[in-house]
């Protein structure tokens, strides 16, 4: 992408953010969400997370024919065991990487 | 004004940052890297910093970015995103009606999920000095943002490719979905959209807009289907 389209979707992005974050408050702190939107809005960030999160754990591009790689996959249940456990990003990193890491070398 | 009252409440929200800041750090210092990594450019990468302002966000459109999606794919699935501030902004303009049109543009763009939460908490527990609390931990979990992103962006054009290091924005990504997935329908929606993104090709790189409201479907079904039961978050 151009260098202008760059900036141009980072300013574009930053502004829909900035107007969804102001909705309300400027608004004067009038009328609330109708209810089947607060229901999708709570589902949204599960659904994307796991969107970006699967496909790295690929052996290959996304597709019927997807297989797994089985380092990121292990690294992958160890990280999710930990947050799952402690909420630590922090310890879920440092495990994840020492599996994939650990995986890797043994391959 | 800053009364004695309203500094007690501004520090006590900066405070509150000490326990979230690892985590924040560490995620927006991954954001910078991950904007660095995928070829932006270290000013481009940083105003994805401060002019989005949202970790999940930046990371959805440094990734569209990386495989060429076109302009207004990312721009909308960046925003789907980020749709969620409207709840927030819902219920913090409830606590900020006296306040100013600038105190509550200043509110608004340093909403985040962090800031908001511990606010909602402190309103929960009964106090009266939300405004200025809030901006106390909004503002400085903005600085703490912005320093780590630098970091990340100072770092990431510097880490050799085969550490794998892009591993760490799923690894990121797993530690703030698992805390997340506290019933049936939550998991429901992470499990589709997953699966989704893993399966779906879709033209444009739409998958992960697909993802996102397929997954969100997903949930809202499971949630009439089978109700939570009542000690479920």
């Amino acid at each position: 992408m151009a260098e202008i389209a760059i900036w141009g979707v980072i300013a574009a992005l930053g502004l829909a953010t900035f107007a969804t974050r102001l909705s309300f408050l400027a608004l004067l702190g009038e009328g609330e969400l109708p209810l089947w939107l607060r229901r999708i809005l709570h589902y949204v960030p599960p659904a994307i997370l796991a969107a970006i999160i699967a496909p790295q754990i690929l052996a290959g591009a996304p597709g019927l024919a997807a297989t797994l790689d089985g380092p990121r996959t292990a690294a992958a249940i160890a990280g999710f065991a930990v947050a799952y456990l402690t909420r630590s990003t922090l310890a879920t990193i440092a495990l994840g990487m020492a599996v994939l890491w650990g995986l890797t070398l043994l391959q | 004004m800053l009364t004695p009252d309203n500094r007690l409440a501004l520090l006590a929200g900066a405070r509150a940052c000490i326990p979230l800041s690892p985590g924040i750090l560490l995620f927006g210092m991954v954001c910078g890297a991950a904007a660095a990594g995928a070829g932006l450019t270290p000013g481009q990468s940083f105003a994805l910093s401060w002019m989005v302002f949202a970790g999940s966000s930046q990371i959805v459109a440094t990734q569209l970015f990386s495989v060429d999606a076109p302009a207004w794919v990312i721009v909308l699935t960046g925003w789907i995103v980020n749709l969620r501030f409207m709840m927030y902004s819902a219920s913090l303009a409830q606590h900020l009606r006296g306040e100013s049109r600038g105190a509550r543009w200043l509110a608004g763009y340093l909403l985040t999920d962090q800031a908001f939460a511990v606010t909602l908490a402190r309103v929960l527990d009964g106090r009266k000095d939300i405004p200025w609390f809030y901006l106390g931990i909004a503002a400085t979990l903005w600085l703490l943002w912005q320093i780590a992103s630098l970091g990340g962006i100072y770092l990431g054009a510097r880490v050799p490719a085969n550490w794998s290091m892009d591993f760490v924005v799923a690894l990121t990504f797993i530690g703030v979905l698992a805390p997340l997935l506290r019933d049936r329908a939550m998991t429901a929606a992470a499990v589709s959209g997953g699966l989704t993104s893993v399966f779906l090709v879709l033209p444009l790189k739409l998958n992960l807009m697909a993802a996102a409201l397929i997954g969100a479907a997903v949930g809202i079904a499971m949630e009439k289907i089978w109700p939570k039961s009542p000690s479920g978050a």
